[in-house]
């Protein structure tokens, strides 16, 4: 049927124009508040395409979704600002929208050809939007320009901003979703070895039972957390990264492979010794990590995300007695144990309209924004990035310190819902929250082959 | 024009807007609502026409006769525990003292509060570290009692369903109330001297005697119950393992978490359906009495 999406054309041309009309006047806009407040009112960006080298101001605009408050949104904003101050030659129309409806502006102007010159996008589903809609430039000769800051960047950092081996964006994120924190003193007072092996991990959970401690907090009623934070990294251990790259996209490996089978046993087992603290699958992340914190449970598997949370509603005293590390080992097998799963957030992409000295000029703004000097500011607001620097050790966290330390050193491996349809995806959270109460784990297995297959049309 | 002709033209006209309204944004959307259910689409991009294939794959899917099931025990819970306690409750409360008043507006506040605010009160009441009812329970010496309330698949339907009998007996109160207020005082007068005592009163004369209310009562107890969503949703999200989905929380899931719209379509019309089969059927069974 082809009238649903032509009058979801029609109406994002009618919000367009509306949005173009704004847009004109757009750096005086309130909306568009903090770093465009000091540039003066400008013309439409895209109208003129080279602007002679000498004489006239090279115009040159930019979206972004750092709005907020936060000190990554802040860091960001700084740079662009630096850049505004350190090129007076160019006009600046740098845009900060909300981080909620970012995506949809985004995609309306797309769908007039107004898109700015230089904008944020997701890395995966949203940046591949735009290039198969052949909006966007590859920015590779920035990184050929700056070999260093481009060697610089982790393995596989930039796969999900690539296409046909070719970067479109740099990420100024990353996350990992499977650190493996644990509770110090819990650790000393028991006398309890920090599990490396998987052996170890089940020796720790039973001391911990026996002297009425939760061995790992976990809070599933999101569902999507036990895939993944634990799931996506223990799956990994058994079955190696080449096997989940070839089963989700159903060429050559199916979820009902015996390795995949004995994945989710390995997270059943878990729940059978009584590892989670009861009624974790009614129970959130956050109180998931009020739970850890507090020092009610020894060990959580969570991602960079916890970081901020635990430092928000910890005390200095509880901070200081969580460690942090990866997941144990699985003897036998096939991934490579010193792994995180994790992966790229966004990046700022290039309008495939940008030419001439206008190009120049956007480069070098990308390159403030995500060259090595904003990799610093960034990783300096406690946010971790996929790129190899330090932290300012006055600056950030100590637990950040630690995890970021710890992040450089492992390899990532992919997050499970990250690769998977969101069809399969549900499925397989569903299918976590059975393990842990009544479900089979070649059941599970199943109904993951059987979405995933479905959703791709195999 | 005879004048009652004149009223009858004026009452249509004046039903005319609401009537446009209703068609717009009631019927309209139902009927491409179904339409949609007959393709295959993701919200965005291009749809392919399927035919029958959505319908026929939620009618396929085990965990769709699961959440009807489940809504039936929704529906269950609302008939059997919201009528008949409203009706207690209205005949104690049908005075007008200070203390009936009080009690009335307490039973009627859980209407006035938020969905999400009853969702998340509830949630605590039955957290399973600090909520209040094992906290009691332990207090009580019934440790024993002690369940996951709303982890445990094979009691958490019937834990999801206290706060929606609770939050919806506001409502039939008011009717209910209303309906024996109108029960004139002298058949009470007459039961009276005839000898009924107050459970003869309240099976001879005052149930016969509101009967199409509590009719009325029932029709809605099955639609408002088979649209529940919100209070459920919060405190479940319909999980664990889809252990507590309804027909709406699952096309909800299916639409907005999988995005396949077009399947979501399909079940949102089935729900439509078996909703006009329910009402239909009970309005049958209660004729028949």
């Amino acid at each position: 049927m082809k009238k649903k999406p032509v009058s979801l054309t029609a109406l994002a041309l009618a919000a367009t124009t509306l949005l173009a009309a704004c847009g004109n006047d757009a750096s005086n806009n309130a909306a568009s508040s903090n770093a465009a407040s000091s540039a003066p009112a400008s013309g439409s960006s895209g109208a003129s395409a080279s602007a002679p080298a000498s004489g006239e101001k090279v115009k040159l605009s930019i979206w972004h979704n750092f709005s907020g408050d936060d000190l990554r949104a802040q860091a960001v904003r700084a740079q662009i600002d630096k850049f505004k101050a350190a090129h007076p030659e160019i006009e600046l129309d740098a845009q900060a929208i909300p981080p909620d409806g970012y995506r949809q502006r985004l995609k309306t102007v797309a769908a007039a050809g107004e898109m700015p010159d230089v904008f944020f996008t997701q890395s995966g589903t949203s940046i591949q939007e735009f290039y198969d809609g052949g909006l966007i430039q590859p920015i590779t000769p920035l990184l050929d320009k700056y070999p260093e800051w481009k060697n610089n960047f982790m393995e596989g950092a930039l796969d999900r901003l690539s296409f046909d081996g070719q970067a479109y964006a740099t990420p100024l994120s990353g996350s990992a979703t499977s650190l493996f924190f644990y509770n110090k003193s819990l650790f000393d007072k028991y006398q309890v070895k920090v599990p490396t092996t998987w052996d170890e991990l089940m020796t720790a959970i039973k001391t911990f039972n026996d002297n009425k401690i939760t061995p790992i907090s976990l809070g599933n009623k999101a569902a999507w957390l036990a895939q993944s934070s634990i799931l996506s990294s223990l799956a990994d251990r058994v079955t190696g990264t080449d096997w989940f790259l070839k089963a989700a996209s159903q060429d050559g490996a199916s979820f009902t492979d015996p390795e995949f089978v004995q994945a989710l046993q390995l997270f059943k087992d878990l729940s059978e010794a009584k590892a989670f603290q009861t009624g974790a699958n009614s129970l959130d992340n956050t109180q998931m990590e009020q739970y850890f914190v507090e020092g009610k449970a020894a060990m959580m598997i969570d991602g960079s995300w916890a970081l901020t949370n635990m430092a928000a509603t910890g005390t200095p005293e509880q901070l200081d007695q969580v460690e942090v590390t990866v997941l144990p080992s699985l003897p036998g097998g096939k991934g490579d144990p010193n792994s995180i799963s994790g992966g790229s957030g966004g990046g700022m992409a290039l309008s495939k309209t940008v030419t001439g000295a206008k190009l120049d000029a956007a480069l070098e703004l990308i390159y403030a924004i995500g060259g090595p000097e904003g990799m610093q500011a960034i990783v300096n607001s406690n946010s971790v990035v996929n790129y190899k620097v330090e932290p300012d050790q006055a600056v950030v966290t100590p637990l950040f310190y630690k995890a970021f330390t710890l992040f450089k050193s492992v390899k990532l491996t992919p997050v499970y819902d990250a690769y998977l349809t969101s069809a399969a995806a549900d499925v397989i959270n569903n299918g976590l929250q059975d393990l842990l109460l009544t479900g089979k784990p070649e059941a599970v297995a199943k109904k993951l082959q059987d979405a995933q297959a479905q959703a791709l049309g195999k | 024009m005879t004048n009652s002709g004149r009223l009858r033209a004026f009452i249509a006209v004046g039903l005319l807007p609401t009537l446009f309204i209703y068609a717009v944004f009631v019927l309209v959307p139902i009927v491409w609502s179904a339409y949609y259910g007959f393709f295959d689409w993701k919200g965005i991009g291009a749809s392919k026409f399927i035919g029958f294939d959505n319908y026929a794959e939620a009618l396929g899917d085990p965990i769709f006769w699961k959440a009807f099931k489940n809504n039936l025990i929704i529906v269950a819970a609302s008939i059997f525990g919201q009528l008949p306690i409203a009706l207690v409750l209205s005949l104690i409360l049908r005075k007008s003292t200070f203390f009936q008043r009080f009690v009335r507006s307490a039973v009627f506040m859980p209407m006035v509060v938020a969905s999400v605010v009853i969702g998340m009160i509830w949630g605590y009441i039955y957290h399973p570290q600090i909520g209040i009812l094992n906290f009691l329970l332990e207090q009580f010496g019934l440790g024993s009692w002690i369940r996951d309330w709303l982890g445990d698949p094979s009691i958490n339907m019937y834990a999801v369903s206290a706060p929606v009998i609770w939050a919806n007996i506001g409502p039939y109160l008011v009717l209910f109330i209303a309906a024996i207020q109108n029960i004139s005082s002298e058949v009470e007068d007459a039961a009276k001297i005839d000898g009924a005592v107050k459970s003869k009163w309240l099976y001879m004369i005052v149930v016969p005697m509101i009967w199409d209310t509590i009719k009325v009562a029932i029709v809605l107890c099955i639609s408002g119950s088979l649209k529940a969503f919100d209070l459920i949703y919060i405190m479940t999200g319909g999980g664990p393992a889809q252990s507590t989905e309804l027909l709406a929380t699952y096309m909800y899931n299916n639409t907005f978490e999988v995005f396949r719209y077009g399947y979501g379509s399909a079940v949102s019309t089935l729900i439509i359906l078996i909703s006009m089969v329910l009402v239909l059927g009970s309005q049958l069974l209660m004729r028949r009495k």
